[in-house]
């Protein structure tokens, strides 16, 4: 179970930053391929970020934020984005993962077309890496049971 | 028997008169009540749009300013200035204004942020100067052989109200060389001073005079509220 922070200044002050270190974490996953970084230690600055928020104001005031459910959809999406890039690859016959076989459908030369490649596997790896970091935080600190769940489950029971 | 004819008609007329008067009193009540209803519902519908407006203001203004700052964030960390990554940038910055622009700005009000901002730059160069002044004071603490320090804890209370007041006037106090707050307890500072000088200049005031000019919190009032009277006056004439 995850309480508030009671301290007001590393609440306020980590308020303040959070939307500074998503956008650090999104300028490292977009230009993985120019620079370090990448997908995926841009996805554990975007999950640390939540983390944050969840540590500093607690699961009940940020849950409209970071809904399981919605963490649940974007590891699927991002794996998705990341195999389904390799595998339009092979559809084109080349091989898993061979970018420059996009460069038909893209309808650029075969070196942009590896560059948009490899940021589209990136911003899938991200989101994988983001969605599955903050799940396991949260079934670390929670034992697998959210707070609402408890209600929701008694809820259904009672009607039922 | 004209007389038993004359008693009977001023019955009958009296009856006539009661029921009309029934009916009118009737009447009167519904009209009463289904004026006050719509009156209600009227000045709800006002009232509600009235308050929309204004939140959707704020939440708007809040984004945009929220996207600026965050804008300039994204152009010097990437430094690359080509369409393509630009464009990339407003992507990202859009969405991450839109999912933290109320964690920036919390609260804060339309016509409040330009004062505000307004404000708290005009604060940083009066917080330098406090910084460099303690910063001699605290140097000849420090170069003096006898070492004339006097440590102590001290509680502090604050007539600050928001929460990023405090933050504000908890960072200026720690910025400043000699004093260190260490905890805020429910609105309470408690601060760690290097001697009793430094202790003296804290507790007379001046930077919480600042910091809640700033905020106009604490027997200031709110641009906005003054801006609301205004607003009402002028409709009501």
């Amino acid at each position: 179970m995850i309480h508030r922070g009671e301290d007001i200044i590393i609440r306020t002050i980590s308020r303040m930053l959070i939307p500074f270190i998503q956008l650090y974490g999104l300028y490292v996953i977009m230009h993985g391929h120019y620079s370090p970084g990448g997908g995926f230690q841009g996805g554990v600055i975007l999950g640390a970020s939540l983390i944050l928020l969840l540590i500093t104001h607690g699961y009940h005031d940020a849950r409209s934020r970071v809904p399981e459910r919605v963490l649940t959809v974007f590891s699927g999406v991002g794996v998705f984005i990341y195999a389904g890039t390799g595998f339009l690859c092979l559809v084109l016959m080349g091989n898993f993962l061979d970018y420059a076989m996009l460069a038909k459908i893209l309808h650029t030369d075969a070196a942009h077309a590896r560059s948009l490649g490899i940021l589209s596997v990136e911003i899938g790896v991200g989101m994988a890496v983001m969605a599955v970091m903050v799940s396991i935080f949260l079934d670390i600190s929670t034992g697998g049971v959210l707070p609402g769940e408890e209600e929701e489950k008694q809820k259904t029971a009672e009607e039922a | 028997m004209e007389v038993t004819l004359l008693v009977q008609a001023a019955d009958e007329s009296f009856t006539i008169l009661e029921k009309a008067r029934v009916r009118a009193v009737d009447l009167m009540n519904t009209a009463a009540k289904l004026t006050s209803e719509t009156r209600w519902m009227e000045e709800k519908r006002v009232r509600a749009i009235f308050r929309g407006a204004r939140e959707s203001r704020a939440g708007l203004q809040n984004f945009v300013v929220t996207f600026v700052i965050l804008f300039v964030f994204w152009a010097l960390l990437s430094g690359k200035y080509d369409a393509f990554h630009l464009s990339l940038g407003v992507i990202c910055t859009g969405v991450v204004a839109w999912m933290g622009h109320e964690l920036i700005f919390h609260n804060v009000r339309a016509g409040d942020m330009r004062v505000i901002a307004w404000r708290f730059l005009k604060y940083i160069p009066w917080l330098f100067h406090e910084i460099v002044m303690s910063n001699f004071h605290v140097a000849r603490l420090v170069l003096s052989p006898r070492l004339p320090i006097d440590p102590n804890l001290m509680r502090y209370r604050t007539k600050l109200e928001s929460d990023t007041s405090m933050v504000t006037l908890a960072n200026s106090i720690t910025l400043t060389p000699g004093t260190i707050t260490i905890a805020i307890e429910n609105g309470e500072f408690i601060v760690h001073a290097l001697d009793r000088k430094v202790a003296d200049d804290l507790n007379a005031g001046a930077m919480e005079d600042q910091v809640a000019h700033i905020f106009m919190e604490a027997d200031h009032i709110y641009i906005q509220d003054v801006l609301d009277v205004a607003r009402i006056f002028a409709a009501l004439r």
